[in-house]
Order: C-alpha cells, then structure tokens, then sequence
C-alpha cells in the first residue's frame, strides 16, 4: 500500500471551483456528491447532463443551443454540441476587459529581463497580427505552420491565426528539415511562421538554413512570417514574407474580433507518430478542447488569477497547447526558452523564485538530471510562491516523490498522463484529494477509464472489486468532446478508427497500460504498443525506419523501450538489427546509423544501444512482435508465445550482452 | 590505467552519445579545449558524463566539484579521475 505523501488543503479547496461546481451538480441533480467516485461516477453515467452543467456553468463565452449535447452514445461517432459557436481565443482572452493591465504572459529567456504582456497588450497584438494576416487573404479552415521556439511571440501569433478560424500546427526547433516537412507537407499550409535563430546553452544557432528548405518544400506556401528577425531565406517568388513585428505595425488600429465559429471547428493540428507510415496528423476541435482544459486547469488543477502556470515545454508537444488555455482561468502563463542547465543546473528552480510561479509542469526525466546533478532546490532557490507540482510525458517513480518531498518542499505533486490523442489527461489531481506516492490523484471527471481485459469475475468498470485495483489497457468507455474531430485527410475516418476504434469496439484504446487503485487513484504504467518513451519524448519508430531505409547492411529493425531505473526518464531505445548477409554490425556502422538518425530526425530518435540479432520475432501470420521482443527484453513473461512462429529469437535477446544494464 | 586510456574512455562515450564519430575531430587534439564553449557538450550531458563514469570506475563524484574548473575539458576531466580517492580503473 502506498504512502500518502500530501494531504489536500481542505480551507484552499472550500473555496475551489471543483467544489462550486459540485454543489453545481448537487443542485441540478438532487444528488449527493461529496464522494469522488460517486461525483465521477455522475459524470460518465450522465455524460450528457455533466458536460451541459459544466458549459453552462464555466462562464465561456458561446451563442446557440445547447441541445443536443452529444447526438449519439457511440464514442466514434457522437458530436458534442452540434449547434454551439465559439471562439476560443475569445475565451481565452476574455479577462482583458476586466483587468487590461494584469499580467498574461511572462517569457523568459536564458539571460535578460523576460518579455512581459499584459492581458490588453496581449490582446492588441493578437489584433494587429491577425488584421495583417486576415488582409494577406488567410481564412477559416487555413493551415498557418510553426517551426517555433517558447516565446510570447509564438503565443501572439498562434493566437492570432486561430482567433481567425485558422489552424494552427507548430514543431519546436529541435526537429531537423526532414521530419518537420514530414509532418508540415500533408497540410498544405498557406502560412509559416518561423524563428530564424535558436539560443541555447548560451550560443545561437541559425535556422535559416532550415527554415529556407521548409519553404521551398512546403509548395502551398504564401507567406513566410519571421518570429525574429526579417531574413532573407531564399523565399520563392509567391511567397510573401515579412517580420511580425512589421506585420503588425502595418495595423496600428486594428481592433480585436472574434468570430464565432461551431463547437467542433477545428483548432490545433498535432501529430503522432506510429510504428507504421506517415505521422499522423491528428485534428482537435476548439470546442472540445476549449471545454476539456477547462475542466482540467480550473477544476482539476485549480488554477486561480493569482497563479502563475510554468510549464517546462517546447513549441512542439501537446503540453505547449495545453499551458495556453490556462489564460482561460486569469492565470499568467511563464515561458521559458533555452536549456535547462544554462547557465546553471538549477536554472529553472531558480526562474520559480525569480518569477514567483505557483504551478510548476515538469517531467521524470527533468527531475532524474535534477537528483544527478546533485541540485537540492529548497537549498537554491526561494520556492516560498510554488504550491504545486505537476509532472507529465512518462512514469513518474515512487522515488521520485520522495525527493520532491526532500529536496524541493512539502507539496502535492500530481502525476498527469494522457497526450497528443486527446490534448488533455485521462488522469490528474484533484484539490480535495490527497496525493498518494507513485500515484495520481484520480481520474478525470467524464473520462469513463476502464483497464481491460478485466480479471475474470470484475466487470472492468470505475469501480474495482474490493480488495485489489485493476491492471489493463487502458480505454474510455464513453464520449467526450475532446476526442480528436478527425485525422487531416481522412474523410471517412478510416485511420482514426483504426487508430484508437478497432481493438475494443465500440471504445476508446489510447494504448497505455493503467492501474486502477480501489482508492479511485490510478497508476500509468507505460505503452501498450510499439511506440516509445524516451526521455518523455514520444519517438514513432516509423521515422527510424524511414532512415534506415539508407543502409543496405541492414534487411530487418526493430525500436524498442527498455526499463532502465538509472537512465533519464527511467528507460532508454534499443534497436535490434537484422544483418545483411556477410554485413557486420562493428563500431564504424553503428556510428553511421546513430549519426543518420541524428542528422536526419533528431538526437531524440538515436538509439542507446544498437544490437544485431539472427531474427526478429514473427507471428505465425509474418507480422513482426513488438509485444513479444519487448517482454524478452524487460525480463517479462512473453503473453503470446504460442502465436510466434521462432519464439527462440527472444533467448537471443534475453542473452545478449549489448543489451544488459550496467546495474545488472 | 593511463591518461590515454581514460581519454579514449571519454571520446567512445562522446561518439556513442552526441557526436558519432566525430568527437576528436571536434576536439582537435586540444585537450584543454572547453567542451561546453565549443558545444561538445552541454551541461546536461555532463552530468550524464559523470553518472557513466561513476559508474565504470565504481566512483562517487561529489556534485559540488561538477565545475567548468573542474571539469570542462578533456584534460580537466581525466585529470580529475585519476585523481580521485577512489579510483583503482575500471568495472
């Protein structure tokens, strides 16, 4: 039985909005929900009566009916809100008029003073950046593309482009030309916007060089928008460019609009890449993901005006998107750009102190370098603002609860996990529930998490027999609206089904394995399918593939995920080879492949140890066992060992001395 | 256990980690060259510098000495290694 590590500070949530909403609830229903199980119970048996109470109730802005709220009870089909308009940088805006000259955003860089916006300053620039837009002919639906560092640039001109129904789809600066085109080409985007340079570790890298073969790859292109500086990139005749602080110098009068588009309009663009193809080019709709964050960052994370939210991101993961929605709540949102370690190892635990951040995202592996490094941030930084910790991107460890207790204070630390798929967490915190190592605090409301196959004789659903939880794959047994509206050219929605409709029917597979507590907590506990988790980056081994296309030495290749305790983020990529005949995996060709993978994807996408195998484990139908070679290689019982047609191959990976742990 | 060898300890980490071949090149047979001025490594990879090295020379490096004094640059590094209490070579 886990420890509890922070019990919830009841005076802070009797003035929480979790609770007014609840006695919102109570009010509406006669019913009795001071449980949590039995709260969330209500709100995935009566989704329909939840999700209406919380718009009505949220103070978002929208016009229309609100019947029907979902049109059907099939999670792949059913829309929310059909005959609701609204725009959500309305929405995210909304509080300039109360309070202009509060703070909105703080971004902070490796040295100087942060660029600070304030809610009404914030809201001019979205204005003049999106007229300049609106007059170079960008409308509804258009793709406007990013390849962005974290700035208060970035923020206005995303923005910008959505508060005009645009899409908006950004990488961070850490993918290289190829892989970024990968995901910008199928888009056609009508606009980049793009940063020219990259300061980290205190040197300045230029990506004009990059941003030039972009453009010249992305044939739709009209106009090349500059995050910094106006650079001359080699832009082709039809493309446009210009800097945005020129573009939004042309509008000195530009007044914000905001017109109001259906619930289901889609909002952000972010990709997912699988162990097969092309990456998937996932479409989130603004209303459902309007909705969804704010239940997660209001409710659940009870952020409040005072808070100060930093969310240690990149432009280029789904928790970029994410911290945006907090301006939602009145909160200011801190960025930060640059490394982690400059120009010390405790930069960010001091930008807390300095910044007075109350809310602080962040992930294992970010903590592992922190215990490493020897940092002890209670000892180097004044964190008297900081009451909560959120960690998120891979499994957080119980011992990693206990150094935050240690080295950083006493505070709830909440283990957030969901992702690209649903742009938001299946599981979080709770302001009235306390915190339980290696545990997060619930599941979230309207999220019908189930772990499946149940054991024989449960039923698999909430709630868990009595005297032990429930270990499955997990899925969501009914409809929310921030179910992706559908994958970029899919019409018929072919791929989304198969992506998260075909392997329990008629549910939601997102392809974690969970824990259900019978304490209603919950414990990830890692993918189910072939793709990775390193360092809390999501790697696709499609795009390994794609590189190892170039090495005739290589016929066969499998990416995998090894627990590894010591290792950053707790595991680390193994890529097991398959040898042309008389090729030989030596130092010379390991060295090629990893300087490949870097070149052409990211340093993210090297493998830590590359293996040569006889064989690589095979179904009897010849499809490759991911399952299979990854329970050989963690030193787990191999569930479909009667399906394989060579399950001797997994003795060579079990043996093989490449693939030991140095603790082993 | 020389110099060279630690040395050469360093460069196939380097190699392995960041640079693939390409690690002494970077550093021109300067060994006081700096490796962060010079983007060898960041500090980041130093500290996973550190953790290999603790843990193939059953060493414990006190954070406290994790300086650009002491450790930035191949020469710095080696040095501090041979140096330390607890060495006796490698696993």
């Amino acid at each position: 039985m886990s420890t509890m590590m922070f019990a919830a500070d009841m005076e802070r949530a009797e003035t929480s909005a979790m609770r007014a909403f609840r006695r919102v609830c109570e009010a509406a229903t006669g019913l009795k929900l001071d449980d949590y199980q039995v709260f969330h119970d209500f709100s995935v048996g009566s989704f329909r009566e939840f999700w209406d109470l919380l718009l009505q109730s949220s103070g978002l802005l929208y016009e229309g009916s609100r019947d029907p709220v979902c049109t059907s009870e099939d999670m792949e089909h059913g829309v929310f809100f059909p005959d609701v308009r609204l725009n959500y940088v309305e929405n995210l805006l909304r509080h300039a008029d109360a309070d202009p000259d509060r703070v909105a955003v703080r971004a902070c860089t490796e040295s100087g003073e942060p660029v600070v916006l304030t809610r009404g300053e914030l809201r001019t620039r979205v204005a003049r950046l999106a007229s300049a837009l609106r007059r170079r002919g960008v409308v509804p639906g258009d793709r406007v593309v990013a390849l962005a560092r974290n700035t208060a640039d970035t923020t206005v001109a995303c923005l910008a482009a959505l508060s005009l129904g645009a899409i908006w789809s950004s990488v961070g600066t850490d993918l290289e030309a190829e892989l970024v085109l990968a995901r910008f080409k199928p888009l056609r985007p009508k606009v980049l916007m793009a940063h020219t340079q990259f300061p980290y570790q205190g040197r300045t890298t230029s990506l004009v060089e990059r941003v030039g073969t972009l453009t010249a790859g992305l044939q739709s292109l009209e106009l090349l928008v500059s995050l910094d500086q106006d650079l001359d990139v080699g832009v082709p005749g039809q493309v446009s460019h210009g800097a945005i602080a020129d573009l939004e110098s042309e509008e000195p009068e530009a007044r914000f609009e905001a017109p109001r588009f259906p619930f289901n309009h889609p909002l952000f663009i972010l990709f997912s890449s699988g162990t097969t193809g092309a990456p998937k080019c996932i479409i989130h709709g603004a209303g459902g993901t309007l909705l969804e964050h704010d239940k997660e960052l209001r409710l659940h994370t009870d952020l409040r005006q005072e808070d100060r939210l930093f969310v240690h991101t990149s432009a280029g993961w789904m928790m970029w998107n994410w911290q945006l929605s907090a301006l939602l709540t009145g909160a200011e949102l801190v960025l930060y750009d640059g490394a982690v370690s400059y120009p010390e190892a405790d930069a960010l635990w001091k930008l807390i102190g300095r910044e007075g951040v109350t809310a602080f995202c962040t992930s294992p592996a970010y903590l592992h370098y922190c215990r490493d490094s020897g940092v002890v941030p209670k000892e180097q930084a004044d964190l008297s603002s900081l009451r909560l910790m959120l960690s998120t991107g891979a499994v957080l460890f119980d011992a990693q609860y206990d150094w935050v207790a240690e080295n950083v204070k006493p505070l709830a630390l909440h283990s957030i996990s969901g992702g690209t798929d649903i742009l938001g967490c299946f599981v979080m915190g709770h302001p009235e529930l306390p915190v339980y190592r290696g545990e997060s605090p619930c599941v979230g409301l309207g999220f019908d998490v189930r772990a499946l196959p149940p054991p024989p004789g449960t039923t698999g659903t909430m709630v868990p027999p009595p005297s032990e939880g429930l270990v499955g794959d997990l899925i969501c047994a009914t409809p929310f609206p921030s179910r992706p509206i559908g994958f970029f050219e899919d019409a018929d929605g072919t791929k989304l089904h198969d992506a998260y409709f075909a392997e329990h029917r008629g549910v939601w597979t997102h392809g974690d394995r969970i824990e259900l507590t019978v304490r209603g907590t919950a414990r990830i506990l890692g993918r189910t399918d072939g793709v990775l988790n390193v360092l809390g980056l999501r790697i696709g081994p499609a795009e390994i593939y794609h590189v190892l296309q170039e090495f005739p030495e290589i016929t066969a290749a499998m990416a995998l995920e090894q627990q590894a305790p010591r290792e950053p983020g707790g595991s680390r990529m193994i890529l097991l080879v398959v040898l042309a005949k008389g090729a030989v995996l030596d130092r010379a060709l390991t060295l090629r492949v990893k300087k490949a993978l870097r070149s052409k994807a990211s340093l993210a996408h090297v493998p830590a140890v590359i293996a040569s195998v006889s064989a690589l484990a095979v179904t009897r139908n010849g499809k490759e066992s991911v399952a299979a070679a990854r329970a050989a290689l963690n030193g787990h019982p191999v569930r479909n060992l009667g399906a394989l047609r060579n399950p001797e191959c997994l003795d060579e990976i079990r043996n093989h001395p490449a693939l030991r742990l140095a603790s082993d | 256990m020389s110099y060279a060898m630690i040395r050469a300890v360093v460069v196939e980490w380097l190699d392995d980690q960041y640079h693939f071949g390409d690690a002494e090149k970077l550093i021109g047979g300067n060994d006081e060259l700096s490796f962060l001025d010079r983007a060898i490594l960041d500090s980041l990879g130093f500290v996973k510098l550190v953790v290999h090295l603790e843990d193939l020379y059953r060493i414990k490096i006190d954070r406290k000495n994790l300086t650009r004094v002491n450790f930035d640059g191949m020469k710095k590094i080696v040095t501090y290694v041979l140096s330390h209490k607890d060495y006796r070579g490698p696993r």
